[in-house]
């Protein structure tokens, strides 16, 4: 019998791992993938980014996703046959192995957003649970135990902090980004170092970042990337067992008492212990709640408020970028713009909340960066002339070789509340089972008018920096495609029982010995990537399940 | 000549199995998706050839590989049939027995279909992962599409390929 034994091993899963297993609990991780460590991962962009490595093939694993329009109707997809994948990274440490570090903490007022900007209609947007007073202390962790390396700035929406600054300095970045500070200062907008969860020297029993030039989506082979395997599953003595795809949790009188899973070949395994916490990513960990109906819960696991699945959300936005070209640069420009390697690292936050005249809306943050380096998605990129024909031949080869060679492309990223809505959840499917014979999750989507609005006005914002700096073929789009990899929501956190899935400490109302630490509990996701939230609040919840062990 | 069983002439996959070609209702000709695949990259990317880039034999990973599906291979090897089909409709010629000007007009026929278009870019997305793919998949010698584009590639680089 184990104390503890967590499903899933990302960033939500890992802080309980290595927390409670360094105070001595038998701790057992579960992970559907395989362990791959620093001397396993390379930069092949065909293995890694063309046939997807990291994640099954939608032939084996899939979801249904149905999307819905505003009228109300939706349109269902078989992501097998649509190629419509959600899934973000099967291996030891989750998708945190290849995510590409950009660190934002929420704002106060992200906890307080119905308080704050109050109701919006066809959302069902509440207050949080906790404060950010509250998480305050494990974001603060989080730059120490998993390694966050920036620079504090003073801006507007600079969020109250116990540390002064970070505690490793920030990365080595492009000349570019001088070109972003002066735009800026022009503008008169508040350029920030974005924060980073990788280290700039040796520390913490790992390597510094070596400059490798592939990030996002690439394992780290150095363990600079605070991925949880690197920072935390690496140095605990948590026993992780792998090939372990957990179909069902068992539960008697208001406890569970097994998680079963199975091996890529099919054999069934029993795990016993005295509390399971549950990290299988937003829509899997809904997903086998559902999955595990019994004769107590006849609705799924932790489901008597009917609320396990609902408001899912994303991060809502979108993306563009601007070309700089040789011919409107000096030779030590064009040296500059082509440096490769070093960061980019530009953040702007100006527009966390803003004013148009009428209303005060929640904002949020853009991140630029340099369009990632895949050689092969870049070639690919120049396969359609401006008015969207195929190109061949010498034609394709003359465009390719210019325009990878004369030039460079500096992209945006929106981020901003994905609102929550009745038609965006988690079910599962009747009819449609994975390679493991379980039924799927279905995926209903649907995006709040508002989402598209805030981002617009955000995107506005980025092209007149990138217009400033002299960029052209500026370009974005804002739309309601989800992005797969900023997923939340499904097991909403809250006081009271009837409408939410777990309490604020992230136990689940009905069970006395079920926890859930991936973002899952999040009822709104701010305006920020997800993933210093998940490892704080999973931080959080370790020192919450300490105590109830204690007892 | 070497026996050959069915497991093993299976494994060949689609690159050296038959594809007939079909004028209406009338068995024209039989070709292999390999000669037909070889002549269409030089069509489509003559650049690999100038470069040294072997991208038919890249084709022969994509045919046995592990994560494309069965149906993105059907896909190819459909694709090779029809592009026949549509030099016979237009010149009662296979593909590879027409001169370059008409395999370049039988090419700007398909690509204004639904079927043509996404499979010219699914064919021409294979040929770039040929030429600037990682060289220990064997068709981007030397590094020569990397220095093409003076591309140098990230650290640590794959010991192995992933099939």
């Amino acid at each position: 019998m184990y104390d503890i034994c967590i499903i899933g091993s990302g960033a939500g899963a890992s802080p309980i791992a290595y927390e409670l297993s360094s105070a001595g609990y038998k701790v057992v991780v579960l992970e559907k993938g395989e362990y791959y460590k620093e001397e396993d991962f390379n930069k092949d962009e065909l293995a890694v980014s063309r046939r997807d490595m990291f994640t099954p093939p939608l032939w084996e694993q899939k979801h249904i996703i149905n999307e819905y329009s505003q009228s109300g109707k939706f349109t269902r997809y078989d992501g097998e046959e649509s190629g419509w994948n959600f899934w973000n990274g099967s291996l030891v440490g989750g998708s945190s192995n290849l995510m590409s570090g950009y660190f934002h903490r929420m704002k106060p007022k992200d906890f307080e957003l119905l308080s704050s900007y109050g109701e919006i209609k066809g959302a069902n947007v509440v207050d949080w649970a906790i404060t950010y007073d509250e998480l305050e202390p494990y974001y603060d962790k989080v730059e120490k135990v998993i390694g966050v390396s920036g620079k504090v700035v003073k801006h507007k929406y600079q969020e109250p902090r116990s540390s002064q600054d970070f505690p490793y300095r920030e990365l080595k970045t492009n000349g570019v980004t001088e070109w972003f500070d002066a735009a800026c200062k022009e503008l008169q907008f508040s350029a920030i170092p974005t924060p980073r969860a990788v280290l700039s020297q040796n520390a913490l029993g790992r390597n510094a970042c070596y400059y490798s030039n592939f990030c996002g989506s690439y394992g780290c082979a150095s363990g600079a990337k605070g991925s949880a395997r690197a920072a935390l599953l690496q140095k605990c003595k948590a026993e992780i067992i792998t090939d372990a795809f957990v179909y069902r949790l068992d539960s008697k009188e208001g406890k569970v008492t097994k998680a079963k899973y199975y091996t890529k070949h099919g054999i069934s395994h029993t795990v016993n212990a005295k509390i399971f916490v549950l990290a299988a990513q937003a829509i899997e960990t809904s997903r086998l709640l559902l999955n595990s109906k019994n004769k107590e819960f006849p609705n799924g696991m932790a489901n008597s408020s009917g609320e396990v699945g609902k408001n899912l959300i994303f991060s809502a936005g979108g993306s563009g970028s601007g070309r700089f070209i040789f011919e409107n640069l000096t030779k030590e420009q064009q040296q500059e713009l082509m440096q490769v390697g070093v960061f980019f690292n530009r953040s702007l936050q100006d527009w966390y909340d803003y004013n148009d005249g009428c209303h005060i809306y929640k904002g949020g943050t853009i991140d630029f960066l340099f369009e990632h380096q895949n050689i092969v998605s870049r070639a690919s990129r120049e396969m359609y002339d401006a008015e969207g024909n195929l190109l061949w031949g010498e034609k394709l080869a003359d465009r390719i070789q210019k325009r990878l060679t004369t030039s460079r492309v500096l992209t945006f990223e929106v981020f901003n509340d994905w609102l929550p809505t009745d038609n965006c959840s988690v079910s599962v499917d009747a009819e449609v089972e994975d390679k493991y014979g379980v039924p799927v999750g279905v995926i209903n989507l649907n995006s709040h008018p508002h989402d598209l609005e805030v981002g617009e006005h955000l995107a506005q914002k980025a092209v007149e920096v990138l217009e400033k700096m002299g960029a052209v073929e500026i370009e974005y789009s804002i739309s309601a495609s989800p992005p797969p990899n900023l997923v939340a929501g499904g097991c909403r956190f809250g006081n009271d029982a009837r409408t939410s899935v777990l309490n604020r400490e992230c136990r689940a109302h009905d069970l006395e010995n079920l926890y859930v630490s991936d973002a899952s509990f999040m009822p709104t996701g701010g305006s920020v990537p997800y993933t210093w939230t998940i490892y704080a609040n999973s931080f959080r919840i370790a020192d919450v399940i300490r105590k109830a062990l204690r007892v | 000549m070497k026996n050959i069983n069915r497991r093993s002439f299976l494994k060949v996959g689609f690159l050296s199995s038959t594809v007939l070609i079909m004028n209406g209702c009338e068995l024209f000709g039989i070709t292999t998706s390999q000669e037909t695949i070889a002549v269409l990259q030089n069509d489509l990317f003559p650049k690999a050839e100038e470069l040294g880039i072997d991208t038919v034999s890249y084709m022969s990973i994509i045919s046995h590989h592990s994560r494309i599906s069965k149906s993105d291979k059907k896909f190819i090897k459909n694709g090779v049939k029809w592009l026949n089909e549509e030099a016979v409709e237009l010149y009662k010629k296979s593909y590879i027995n027409l001169p370059s000007q008409e395999r370049q007009s039988v090419l700007n026929s398909i690509v204004q279909t639904k079927w043509g278009s996404s499979w010219l870019d699914t064919m021409m997305r294979y040929i770039l992962e040929a030429s600037l793919g990682d060289p220990i998949y064997g068709s981007n010698k030397k590094e020569a599409g990397w220095k093409w584009l003076s591309f140098e590639g990230g650290q640590p680089r794959p010991k192995k390929a992933f099939l």
